[in-house]
C-alpha cells in the first residue's frame, strides 16, 4: 500500500526505480494470463523535483486517458494507432505529483462495457480465478491492483466500471462527487455520468490518491472548485452516530425466498453480518423501502442515457483527423470504412439503440423519460440522504460470474441488485466499493454511497467499515508467488 | 399578380480573444491550422467551455433586436457527419436560444418596415474546407469560432427590403461591437428562403432556399432572379420544385439538388454544459450597455435636434463617429456649430488622414472648448477651424494655441473704433473715396486691414457696423 | 419487432455497417432492451417530471469562461494524427458542396 511504499522510499530502502522495474517485471509477468494491459511502459520517468506522497509511486492509467505522447486506444480498433498530442488533466497532476506510470490498462471498448472482455486486445482475467471475468469497464485496472501490479490505478466509471470490477477484483474502487475530478482528457463515454475514480488495496489509499488529482480545472466546466480539505486527515474521524440506510428491495433475503442462488443468499447473509458489526461499532443503520418500479427503471434509464450520449461523443472516431483512415474513393466511404472497421459489433448495436432513442419520434418516450426518471431517483436519494449521510449496499450479488454466465437480463435480481451503482452516476454522488467478504472463494464488495460534496464524509465511512471487514490491502497477487 | 415571401438566415461571426468553447485565438488568418485547441479538433477527451464574452454579446444583439430573452443558457448538440465538423456534432441552442420574437424597424425607401425576428442563437462555426480538382483540403482554424445565427419570419416582400435589413441588421452589429460582420471574410453569411404565391392566396408557395450568400449584392441578385423566375414558372402553368438553388456569377440561380427528407438532426442538451439560471442583475448590467442604435439616433437628430437629412446621415450612419459628435454635445455645446464642425473639419481631416474618429487628436472635449469659444464669440468660426487644423497637425492642445497666439477675439467696442481710426487715419483716400463718391466698397477694404492689423482678432462683424459708423462721423464732420 | 432494413438504415446514417448476422443479433436484442424501456414509461405522471441532464445543478460564478486565449496546438500537434496532408491541413477526398 502507499503509505508503506512511501515510507520505505523516504527511508532510502528501496528506490522508485526499483519499484517502477518490479511493477514492470510483474505486469510483464501477469500479462499474458490476465492482460492488464495495453501499454506497458520502457522506461522509467519521473519529474525531477516532485515532491508529494506519491513521488515515487508507480501506478496503472485506463487507456481511454489522453497521455501525449503515449499510445491510447480504449481498447478499440478504431484508435488503434492514436497518439494523443495533449495529457488528460489526471495524468498531468499524477506526473507533477512525481507518480511514475508503469502502463495503460485494458478497458470494455470505449468503456461501454461491463465485463472486461470487449477489448480489441482481448479479454481480461480475474485475478481470483481465471476462468470468471473481472468486471469493466475499468477491467485492466481492477487487475492490475488485485494482482499487486501497483498499489494504484486510474479508472472511469459511468455507471458502475469503477465500482463493479473493484468489488469482483477484491479491491477498493472509489469514484467521487461529479465534478471532483477534472474529466478533461477522458475519452467521453456519456458525459452527464462519466466519473473518473481510483483503484486502491485501501480506502486510506483511495484517499491519498484522490487528494492528489482532484480539484478544479480551466478545461472542465463541470469541475468543482476545491473543498480544499485533505481525505487522508479525515478517514479516521469518529463515526459514531452517522445514519446509514440500506433498500429494502435490494438487501431484504425475504425477496428471494424462492431463489436458489446459494451464492446470492450468502451474500446477502453475509451483507446483514457486516452490518451488524456495523453498528456495534456506532453506526445507526436502517432499511428504508424504494418503490419497486423506480429501481427496475434503474438499469434501462442508465442504458437510455448512456447509449443516448455515447453515440454523440464516439461521432469524432471517423479517421480523418485521427485514427486509421478508411479506404474509398468518397469522404463519406473513408469514413464509413473506417466506423465499420473500427468497431466491434457490440459498440455498433449500442451506438444504433442510442441513436434510435434520440430520433425526433423516439426522443420523447424514451430518452426524455429516462431523464425524467433520473431526476426521480436522484430526488429519493436526496430526500433520504436528508435524513442518512449514506446509502450502504452489497456491489453485486455474488463474487465474479465465470465467461459462460448467461444470466436472466430480465430478473429483478439483474435489474436491480446488480445495477443500483449507477445511482451514484445519476446523482453525481461520492460512491466506494470495499472487498466485504468472500463467497465461494471470490469477493464481494460492499459499496457506499454519500451525499455529493461529502466525499471526506464518505471515505470516512469506508475506512471504518473496511476496518470490520479484516480484508484491507488483500490482494490476488499473494496466491501466485 | 404574384407577390414574394422572404425569409432570412443570417450567420455573424462574433468578435472575441477567443473561441465559442475553448481558448484558442479567434482571429482571422490565412495560415492553415494556426489556431487550433484540441477542442476545435474534436479530439477525444475534450470537454466545451463556453465563452463569457460571446455569450454576452449574443445575448445583447438578441436585446437590441427586442427578442425575449431565456431564464437560463442552454446549449444542445445537433448531430450529423460532415468532413468541416470535427466533433460529429455542432454545439448550438434549440432548447432555449438567447432570444425569440424580436423585431428590427428598417427604413426602406423613406418607408418603416418591421422585420419580425423568430430566434437568434448562439453556436459554433465549422472548419474550413477547400476544394481542388480531386481532393478537399480541411483547416480547422474557423472551427469552433462564436457564431450568432438570427432567423427571421417570413416577411420581407422584396429585394430592397432584403437587404436593407441584411444592411441595417451589420449596423446592428457594429453599433453594438459584436462583430465587424466583414462579408468579404464570410463573417457574415445569409440564407434565403423564398417562395411567390398569389396575392389572393392563403398559402404559402413552395420554398426555395439559397445558402451561404456572402456578398449582399449576390442575395440582391439572387432574390430579384428567383422571383422573376418563380413567377414566371407559375404564370405558365409550372410549378416551382423545393430544391436548393446557388447564386452564380452571371447573377442568375442554379439548382444544386432537390429536397430530401429533413434530416433528423437528434438534438439534445449538450451533457457538458450545465443549464445555469442567469441573475437580473446579469441582464441589467447588458441592458445597460447596449447603446443607441442607428434608427434610434436617425430619428432623434430628425425630432430633436432638427438637423438637416444629408446631416443626419452623415451624423448616424457610423456608430463611432455618432458617438463622437454626441460626447461633444454631452459637455452642453451648441449643436448646430457641433454640426457644423463635425461634418466639415473633422470628417474631411479623417478622411484625408485616413484613420479612424477614435484616433484623432482632436478629442470630443478639445472640440467642444473650441465649439464653445466660438459660440460666446471669443474666437470666429474661421478661427475655430483655423485652430482645429493647426492643432491636429502639431498635435497641441487647442487652448494652448489660443493662449500662444492670443487669438481671443477684440469685441470691445472702444479697443475696435481706436484699430479702425489708426487704420483711416494711415488711408485718407479711401475715407475720400467714401465722403465724395459714396463708396461703400471700402468697407471691405478698411475691414481687412482691421483684421490685418488686429492679427485677425476683431470681431468683423462689429468692426463692420463701427467702420460704417466712422466713416458716416467723418463724412458729417467734414461737411460742417 | 423493428425491421432489419431500419436497422440497416439507422447503421448507416451513423456511418458503419454489420454483417447480417449481427443485425439478427441486434434485433432480438433491441427487443428485450425495448421491454426494458417499457419500464420508464409506465412510471406515472412521468411526463409531469422535469428531464435532468446533468448530476446536479452548479452555482453561476464557475459558469462562463472568461475571454482569454489560453493554450491551443501547433500546427505540428493539428497534423500528428492524420494520415493524409498536403500544405499544413488535412487531406480528404473530395467533398461535393451541399
Amino acid at each position: 500500500m502507499i503509505e508503506e511504499l512511501r515510507e520505505k522510499l523516504d527511508k532510502d530502502e528501496v528506490t522508485s526505480e526499483e519499484l517502477f522495474n518490479e511493477a514492470l517485471k510483474k505486469a510483464h509477468q501477469y500479462q499474458e494470463e490476465y492482460n492488464s494491459f495495453v501499454t506497458i511502459m520502457d522506461q522509467y520517468k519521473i519529474k525531477k523535483r516532485a515532491d508529494s506522497i506519491l513521488t515515487g509511486i508507480p501506478y496503472a492509467l485506463k487507456d481511454n486517458f489522453s497521455t501525449s505522447g503515449i499510445l491510447t486506444t480504449a481498447s478499440s480498433n478504431i484508435l488503434k494507432d492514436y497518439v494523443p498530442v495533449y495529457d488528460a488533466t489526471v495524468y498531468k497532476k499524477l506526473k507533477q505529483s512525481g507518480a511514475v506510470l508503469v502502463g495503460k490498462t485494458v478497458l470494455d471498448e470505449l468503456a461501454m462495457g461491463g465485463t472486461g472482455t470487449t477489448a480489441a486486445t482481448g479479454i481480461v482475467r480475474n485475478p481470483w480465478d481465471k476462468e470468471r471475468l473481472i468486471g469493466g469497464s475499468s477491467a485492466g485496472s481492477a487487475a492490475a491492483v488485485a494482482l499487486g501490479i501497483v498499489p494504484f490505478a486510474i479508472g472511469s466509471d459511468t455507471g458502475d466500471s469503477i465500482r463493479k470490477p473493484a468489488s469482483y477484483g477484491g479491491v477498493v474502487g472509489y469514484k467521487p462527487t461529479y465534478g471532483r475530478i477534472s474529466r478533461y482528457g477522458l475519452f467521453a463515454f456519456a458525459s452527464s455520468l462519466d466519473h473518473v475514480g481510483v483503484f486502491t488495496r485501501s480506502v486510506r489509499d483511495a484517499a491519498i490518491v484522490t487528494d492528489i488529482i482532484k480539484g478544479q480545472d480551466s478545461h472542465d466546466m463541470t469541475s468543482l472548485k476545491d473543498d480544499n480539505k485533505t481525505y487522508l486527515k479525515e478517514v479516521d474521524n469518529d463515526i459514531k452516530g452517522r445514519k446509514l440506510f440500506y433498500i429494502k428491495e435490494i438487501c431484504n433475503l425475504d425477496n428471494y425466498k424462492d431463489s436458489n442462488d446459494k451464492e446470492l443468499i450468502e451474500t446477502l447473509t453475509r451483507f446483514n453480518e457486516l452490518l451488524d458489526k456495523c453498528r456495534d461499532q456506532g453506526f445507526i443503520i436502517e432499511e428504508v423501502s424504494i418503490d419497486k418500479q423506480l429501481l427496475e427503471a434503474i438499469y434501462p434509464t442508465y442504458m437510455t442515457i448512456s447509449c443516448a450520449e455515447a453515440t454523440s461523443n464516439n461521432a469524432n472516431l471517423t479517421g480523418i483527423q485521427f485514427g486509421p483512415r478508411g479506404q474509398g474513393n468518397s469522404i463519406d466511404e473513408i469514413i464509413f470504412d473506417a466506423r465499420t472497421k473500427g468497431f466491434s459489433e457490440l459498440i455498433k448495436r449500442r451506438f444504433i439503440l442510442g441513436s434510435y432513442i434520440l430520433q425526433k419520434e423516439n426522443q420523447e418516450k424514451l430518452y426524455l423519460n429516462a431523464c425524467r426518471i433520473r431526476r426521480l431517483i436522484v430526488d429519493k436519494i436526496t430526500e433520504l440522504f436528508k435524513e442518512y449521510d449514506g446509502m450502504i449496499l452489497p456491489a453485486s450479488g455474488s463474487g465474479a460470474p465465470k465467461f459462460d454466465d448467461s444470466s436472466e437480463k430480465l430478473s429483478d435480481r439483474y435489474l436491480i441488485l446488480e445495477n443500483h451503482m449507477a445511482i451514484g452516476n445519476f446523482g453525481g454522488f461520492p460512491s466506494i466499493t470495499i472487498p466485504y467478504c468472500f463467497v465461494n472463494n471470490m469477493p464481494v464488495g460492499v459499496n457506499i454511497t454519500g451525499r455529493i460534496m461529502e466525499d471526506d464524509v464518505v471515505l470516512n465511512i469506508a475506512n471504518k467499515i473496511e476496518e470490520l471487514t479484516g480484508l484491507k490491502g488483500i490482494k490476488a497477487g499473494d496466491m501466485h508467488v | 399578380m404574384y407577390k414574394a415571401v422572404i425569409g432570412l438566415e443570417v450567420h455573424c461571426e462574433l468578435d472575441t480573444n477567443s473561441k465559442n468553447f475553448s481558448a484558442s485565438p479567434n482571429t482571422f488568418t490565412e495560415i492553415p491550422n494556426i489556431n487550433v485547441s484540441t477542442v476545435d479538433l474534436g479530439l477525444p477527451g475534450i470537454l466545451p467551455y463556453p465563452n463569457k464574452e460571446a455569450v454576452k454579446k449574443a445575448l445583447k444583439t438578441a436585446m437590441a433586436l427586442h427578442c425575449t430573452n431565456p431564464d437560463e443558457v442552454v446549449f444542445d448538440r445537433k448531430n450529423y457527419f460532415y468532413p468541416d465538423l470535427p466533433k460529429g456534432y455542432q454545439i448550438t441552442q434549440v432548447t432555449k436560444p438567447m432570444g425569440i420574437n424580436g423585431y428590427l424597424d428598417i427604413l426602406v425607401n423613406g418607408e418603416k418596415k418591421r422585420v419580425l425576428i423568430h430566434q437568434l442563437h448562439l453556436e459554433e462555426d465549422t472548419a474550413s474546407l477547400d476544394h481542388f480538382n480531386n481532393y478537399s483540403l480541411i483547416d480547422y482554424n474557423r472551427s469552433g469560432i462564436p457564431l450568432i445565427e438570427i432567423v427571421t419570419e417570413p416577411c420581407i416582400e422584396n429585394a430592397d427590403q432584403a437587404v436593407t435589413f441584411l444592411e441595417d441588421l451589420r449596423d446592428v452589429f457594429l453599433f453594438l461591437g459584436v462583430s465587424e460582420a466583414r462579408s468579404n471574410y464570410g463573417q457574415m453569411r445569409c440564407d434565403v428562403n423564398i417562395s411567390v404565391m398569389k396575392d389572393t392566396d392563403k398559402e404559402l408557395g413552395t420554398k426555395v432556399e439559397m445558402k451561404n450568400i456572402n456578398a449582399f449584392t449576390n442575395v440582391r441578385a439572387a432574390i430579384e432572379y428567383e422571383i422573376k423566375r418563380q413567377t414566371g414558372l407559375l404564370e405558365s402553368g409550372g410549378k416551382v420544385v423545393q430544391e436548393t438553388r446557388r447564386i452564380a456569377e452571371d447573377g442568375k440561380t442554379y439548382s444544386m439538388r432537390e429536397k430530401v427528407d429533413a434530416v433528423d438532426y437528434k438534438y439534445f442538451v449538450e451533457p457538458n454544459i450545465p443549464p445555469v439560471k442567469l441573475s437580473d442583475e446579469f441582464y441589467q448590467k447588458l441592458m445597460e450597455e447596449i447603446p443607441e442604435l442607428k434608427l434610434e439616433r436617425y430619428e432623434k437628430y430628425i425630432n430633436e435636434y432638427h438637423l438637416s437629412e444629408y446631416d443626419v446621415g452623415v451624423l448616424s450612419s457610423k456608430k463611432d463617429i455618432s458617438d463622437y459628435f454626441e460626447e461633444v454635445l454631452s459637455y452642453g455645446s451648441d449643436i448646430e456649430l457641433t454640426v457644423n464642425f463635425v461634418t466639415s473639419a473633422i470628417l474631411s481631416t479623417i478622411k484625408k488622414l485616413e484613420i479612424d474618429i477614435k484616433d484623432l487628436f482632436i478629442t470630443p472635449k478639445m472640440l467642444s472648448g473650441i465649439v464653445d469659444k466660438v459660440k460666446n464669440k471669443d474666437i470666429s468660426l474661421d478661427h475655430g477651424k483655423k485652430i482645429l487644423y493647426q492643432a491636429i497637425e502639431q498635435k497641441i492642445d487647442p487652448n494652448e494655441i489660443i493662449k500662444k497666439q492670443n487669438l481671443h477675439q477684440i469685441n470691445d467696442k472702444d479697443q475696435l473704433l481706436n484699430l479702425i481710426c489708426e487704420v483711416m487715419d494711415e488711408n485718407k483716400e479711401q475715407v475720400r473715396q467714401y465722403i465724395e463718391d459714396g463708396n461703400t466698397y471700402v468697407y471691405n477694404f478698411f475691414i481687412g486691414k482691421v483684421m490685418q492689423n488686429s492679427n485677425r482678432q476683431a470681431n468683423p462683424n462689429v468692426s463692420l457696423e463701427i467702420i460704417k459708423e466712422e466713416l458716416e462721423r467723418r463724412k458729417n464732420s467734414e461737411s460742417k | 419487432m423493428i425491421a432489419k432494413e431500419k436497422l440497416k438504415d439507422y447503421a448507416h446514417k451513423l456511418m458503419f455497417d454489420m454483417d447480417d448476422e449481427e443485425y439478427q443479433t441486434l434485433q432480438e436484442e433491441f427487443e428485450i432492451i425495448l421491454k426494458q424501456m417499457d419500464v420508464i414509461s409506465k412510471i406515472p405522471n412521468i411526463s409531469e417530471v422535469n428531464p435532468m441532464t446533468f448530476p446536479f445543478r452548479v452555482d453561476e460564478e464557475r459558469f462562463l469562461r472568461e475571454d482569454e486565449i489560453g493554450d491551443y496546438l501547433t500546427v505540428g500537434e493539428v497534423l500528428a494524427n492524420s494520415k493524409h496532408q498536403v500544405n499544413d491541413q488535412v487531406k480528404v477526398p473530395k467533398v461535393v458542396e451541399e
